[in-house]
């Protein structure tokens, strides 16, 4: 895989660049004769885009340019842009499923085997997959179920019964086996007197008649499914090492080690489940998959180095699909405000005529995303409040984690005096000390008494001094202010 | 009631106002960076886009969060009137799931006008609400889940916001989830593949500026000029809040007020005071309503508790203190009494009572909780004898003793070492009762730099007429032989002012130093006070030393 890959990506992130070059062009000659409607350009735009791509792309671009064709035909151009923007937040929405699965062909591939192994020996078998959230597990999962459908069809095996449950949806953690049986024994038979999963116990250790169907159970966020005594995963696991079983158990979780930690026994009984793991993507292959999906989009909608710098970013930070996704959408709808905020009487003219979502508003989408809101409110707080947590951030600087809120009000005192403001009173500041906690800024530890409640601090010193640094400047002058006004007022009272 | 005054009815009027919050917030959202067109643009793409998503409003409580949610959730369902459902839960009633999906549930079923069977279970009742939204994504109806108290709902399992957001990732659905919140880490709370299903959109609730402030006050306060009041009233009303809101000391005192606290809920407290204690026969607004509502809301009780005590329980309440600063970790009433009368000796107050009427005082401030037992145990003992504490911090202390009514100048003396110097300082400058005559305060000095450094002699000097005050700052004040340079008008002003060396041990590890002052009236003579930061004077060399001296105090 990595030799085509790499191959495949170098051209991946070369063709963007090529295009935007190419449009830039394009929107310079479109300048000289401004009268050309936009949709002729977005078409010769494609047209040279088209020149040196592979022959991959130019098909599906010629399926494009019919799509344009309809698009821009039916439509203004006023409406176009905005048109066009849903057009590229439907295709980045996580709802949308892609059509074909990039970046993933490796495990899919294993998945798929596995489960086509097992089909073949009629042989039960468990695999637990593995990864973090948004690295696209489900989503395989429900490719290789379509795969299994169509390929036992074609192999003219019996089809296969498939089972998915997401196990959070469970009230209790049992019932997964009273679905299992459903499927099994579509017939319910008069059972009361044992439970579901004796009945699916007795069902498996006995020759069946040679119709028995496989079955294909798929078990998401499987971890939901653990319990104290850890019976019901257990048990779970172990319905695929009966003789007769059915079962092709696939559980989906995003710990590593779940079935290690979990089902010490199956390592005994040497029935251990086969394991998979979804890494977390890369830089490289998170900006695959939204050129993938940007793909489908008969124009650019993303300057290629801004869709890089979210792809590092969301990489460097979790690797996580989801959140490139929305990073990008929420880009795209900067761009969007951007747009509806500018226009106005001089929209013929300097509007740009292909909106395009450069660096700047990518920038933004990440701060957006990224950004704690901690330093803002920092910032935005009223004065005492920021003296507390100065003092907070004062007595914490050492070993010390906690304080009470007397000696804490001690420490603000201090800063008020220092300051030459005049401090609040216990009670307010207590008052204010809530607010806080409220935040999530400070922590109160449950006590009876008032003035012992221990605190603690929540957030990161550094965040605190960069906030107030920030304000340092402007504090300065509002302190004189502040002092001028408080000599004023003595002067007025002698 | 067509005859009621004016007054009234303005009065009723405002008081309306300020209870409406879409009143309110309404011109706080008219700009396009508000957050109510952050908000609004989200919710109606998802309605006219038929795409997904969730937001969090962050920001402390009374910031408005709820009440800009309801005005976008109110326009929208003007302008779609069929098309959106609200589904709201709060996190104090609903965060535990089978509750929380029950409460969905019956919300649907209210709104789509169904047969609710509170019977329902868990599953049926997962099963209906995972159909309910297929269904109204089918019909193109935007069903929008309101969590209020997000933070709650982020505990165990998450179950609940699992599965919602998870139906937002499927194509059928069209729903948006916004999450309401105080605490601004509530998306750190998620357990991480919620998390990751999160849109990570966020919108922070950040108190407002002061332009708007005063737009809000002029929108709130002003009355409409097409109403039923007489004309001339309404002009005369708006004049004087203009006049209010222009002047300088309304808008410090504003100032000190959302210096604490500057939520827009909070600021509509304090105006609703204001407006309650309006004059209702002159039916205006005063800068005295705003003044009587800042103080009423920013009461001390502890203080006021110290300014209302008698004289009696002012003096056992400056020894306790005392012996506190003393490092006596535990005493009891007994100890209490030895220190008042050493006080009493040192000053030969003429007040000196009986240990039982001072018991009955120091009943009476254990009932106000001024102090308490320190401890629980040895209830057997008799209150004389059980270790005490104080509840109320020195400052306190200190300042409901300035701001009583007739608290004895020797008593202030007693607990000057103690308090903070910084605050000794604005004590002197402030008020004439201190104008005692303090003879001399030695004090030692641990070496030549610290004394260079840090000590700030400070002059407070009332001459005869006991007005024309002032404080000098002798910072380059020579120990070794005592020679100040001064502002020549120092030199000048009091004549009688010498100070002079007490002990001429010249060891320049440890000076002792005495500020003597000269006079040949004694009582018209001020004092001089040497003031030293609390550093030097809780070293353990000096403490000693400044106590002796003050209960050797001349008489």
């Amino acid at each position: 895989m990595p030799t085509i890959a790499g191959s495949e990506k170098s051209e991946c992130i070369e063709t963007p660049r090529k295009r935007k070059l190419r449009s830039e062009e394009v929107s310079l000659l479109s300048e000289d004769t401004i009268s050309t409607p936009k949709k002729l350009k977005s078409r010769q735009r494609i047209a040279v885009s088209n020149l040196r791509t592979p022959d991959k792309e130019v098909k599906q671009d010629s399926h494009e340019n019919l799509a344009v064709d309809s698009l821009s035909d039916c439509l203004g151009s006023e409406s176009r842009d905005e048109d066009q923007m849903r057009a590229v937040k439907e295709a980045l929405h996580v709802s949308k499923a892609p059509s074909t699965i990039v970046c993933r062909e490796d495990e899919h591939r294993r998945v798929f085997e596995f489960v086509k192994g097992c089909l073949d020996q009629q042989k039960a078998g468990s695999l637990y997959i593995c990864g973090c959230p948004g690295t696209g597990k489900s989503l395989s999962i429900e490719k290789v179920v379509k795969q299994v459908g169509d390929w036992s069809k074609q192999a003219c095996l019996p089809p296969v019964d498939t089972l998915s449950v997401n196990c959070t949806s469970l009230t209790k953690t049992a019932d997964i086996f009273s679905k299992i049986l459903e499927i099994v024994e579509p017939v319910k038979e008069d059972n009361c007197y044992s439970s579901p999963l004796h009945r699916l116990q007795s069902l498996f250790s006995q020759k069946q008649d040679s119709s028995s169907r496989m079955m294909l159970i798929i078990a998401d966020e499987m971890d939901f499914l653990i319990t104290k005594d850890r019976g019901v995963l257990h048990d779970l696991f172990m319905l695929t090492i009966f003789p007769f079983s059915t079962c092709i158990l696939i559980g989906v979780a995003n710990a590593i080690d779940l079935a290690d930690r979990f089902l010490p026994k199956l390592k005994s009984l040497n029935c251990k489940p086969m394991v998979i793991t979804f890494p977390a993507y890369s830089k490289d292959q998170i900006l695959r998959i939204l050129q993938e999906r940007l793909m489908v989009l008969p124009y650019v909608a993303f300057q290629s180095n801004a869709l890089e710098l979210c792809a590092r970013k969301v990489a460097a930070a979790s690797g996580d699909m989801r959140k490139a996704l929305s990073v990008c959408r929420s880009a795209i709808e900067i761009l969007e405000i951007d747009i509806r905020g500018s226009p106005g009487p001089e929209s013929q003219g300097p509007t740009p005529d292909n909106p395009v979502v450069r660096m700047d508003h990518m920038t933004a989408a990440l701060s957006k995303t990224f950004m704690s809101p901690v330093v803002d409110t920092i910032q935005t707080l009223p004065q005492h409040q920021q003296i507390i947590i100065c003092s907070a951030a004062k007595a914490f600087r050492g070993s010390k984690k906690d304080a009470t809120i007397g000696e804490l009000n001690k420490l603000y005192l201090e800063i008020c005096k220092s300051r030459v403001i005049s401090p609040a009173g216990i009670t307010e500041f207590t008052n204010m000390c809530t607010v806080l906690n409220d935040q999530g800024i400070l922590k109160f530890d449950q006590a009876r008494g008032n003035k012992l409640k221990r605190v603690s601090l929540r957030v990161d010193e550094s965040d605190i001094t960069f906030a107030l640094q920030e304000l340092s400047s402007v504090r300065r002058t509002s302190s004189l202010q502040w002092k001028t006004s408080c000599a004023k007022n003595s002067r007025a009272k002698m | 009631m067509g005859n009621e005054n004016p007054a009234e009815k303005a009065l009723n009027l405002i008081r309306g106002r300020l209870c409406d919050p879409t009143f309110v917030f309404r011109p706080l959202s008219a700009s396009s960076d508000s957050n109510y067109s952050k908000l609004k643009f989200i919710v109606s793409t998802s309605v006219t886009e038929g795409c997904n998503n969730s937001i969090l409003l962050l920001g402390p409580r009374g910031s408005g969060k709820a009440a800009v949610l309801d005005l976008v959730v109110g326009d929208l369902m003007e302008e779609y009137p069929d098309s959106v459902t609200l589904i709201s839960l709060n996190g104090l009633l609903h965060s535990e799931d089978n509750c929380a999906f029950k409460e969905i549930a019956r919300q649907l079923c209210m709104e789509h006008h169904l047969l609710f069977s509170k019977m329902a279970s868990f599953d049926e009742n997962s099963q209906f609400i995972i159909a309910m939204l297929r269904e109204c994504g089918l019909a193109h109806k935007t069903i929008i889940f309101v969590l209020d108290e997000f933070d709650m709902f982020a505990q165990g399992k998450q179950r609940l916001l699992y599965s919602l957001l998870d139906a937002m990732q499927s194509v059928t659905s069209q729903a948006v989830v916004v999450g309401i919140s105080s605490r601004l880490d509530a998306d750190q709370l998620l357990e991480k593949r919620v998390r990751s299903r999160f849109s990570h959109r966020k919108i922070l609730f950040l108190p407002p500026s002061r332009e708007e402030i005063d737009s809000l006050l002029e929108h709130l306060l002003s009355l409409p000029a097409d109403s039923s009041f007489p004309s001339g009233y309404v002009s005369q009303f708006n004049e004087k809040i203009k006049n209010i809101t222009s002047d300088t000391r309304f808008k410090d005192m504003l100032k000190t007020f959302l210096n604490a606290n500057s939520t827009v809920n909070s600021l509509l407290k304090f105006i609703f005071r204001a407006v309650s204690s309006m004059n209702l026969e002159s039916g205006l607004l005063s800068l005295e309503n705003f003044k009587t509502a800042l103080s009423s809301m920013q009461r001390q009780p502890k203080l006021e508790a110290v300014r209302d005590c008698s004289i009696l329980e002012l003096y056992l309440l400056v020894c306790m203190r005392r012996l506190e600063v003393k490092e006596q970790s535990s005493y009891n009433f007994i100890s209490v009494m030895k220190e008042y009368k050493t006080i009493h000796d040192s000053f030969q107050t003429s007040d000196f009572y009986a240990q039982n009427v001072c018991l009955r005082a120091f009943e009476h401030l254990r009932e106000r909780e001024v102090i308490c037992y320190a401890e629980n145990r040895g209830q057997s003992q008799a209150g004389e004898y059980r270790s005490m504490k104080l509840l109320i911090s020195a400052s306190e202390l200190h300042q409901g003793m300035r701001s009583h009514a007739c608290c004895p100048v020797s008593l202030h003396f007693p607990s000057f070492y103690f308090c903070q110097l910084t605050s000794l300082a604005t004590l002197f400058r402030t008020s004439l009762q201190f104008c005692y005559a303090v003879r001399f305060l030695h004090l030692s000095v641990t070496s030549m730099s610290r004394w260079r450094e840090y000590v700030n002699l400070r002059l407070t000097c009332s001459i005869s007429d006991y007005k024309q005050r002032s404080s000098y700052n002798l910072q380059d004040l020579q120990v070794g032989n005592f020679i100040y340079n001064t502002q020549p008008h120092l030199i000048k002003s009091p004549p009688d002012l010498r100070i002079t060396p007490y002990a001429k041990n010249c060891d320049s590890q440890q000076r002792h130093l005495n500020a003597h002052i000269n006079s040949p009236h004694p009582d018209q003579i001020s004092y001089v006070c040497v003031l030293a930061p609390r550093s030097l004077l809780s070293s353990p060399t000096l403490q000693p030393h400044l106590v002796a001296c003050l209960t050797n105090a001349p008489r």
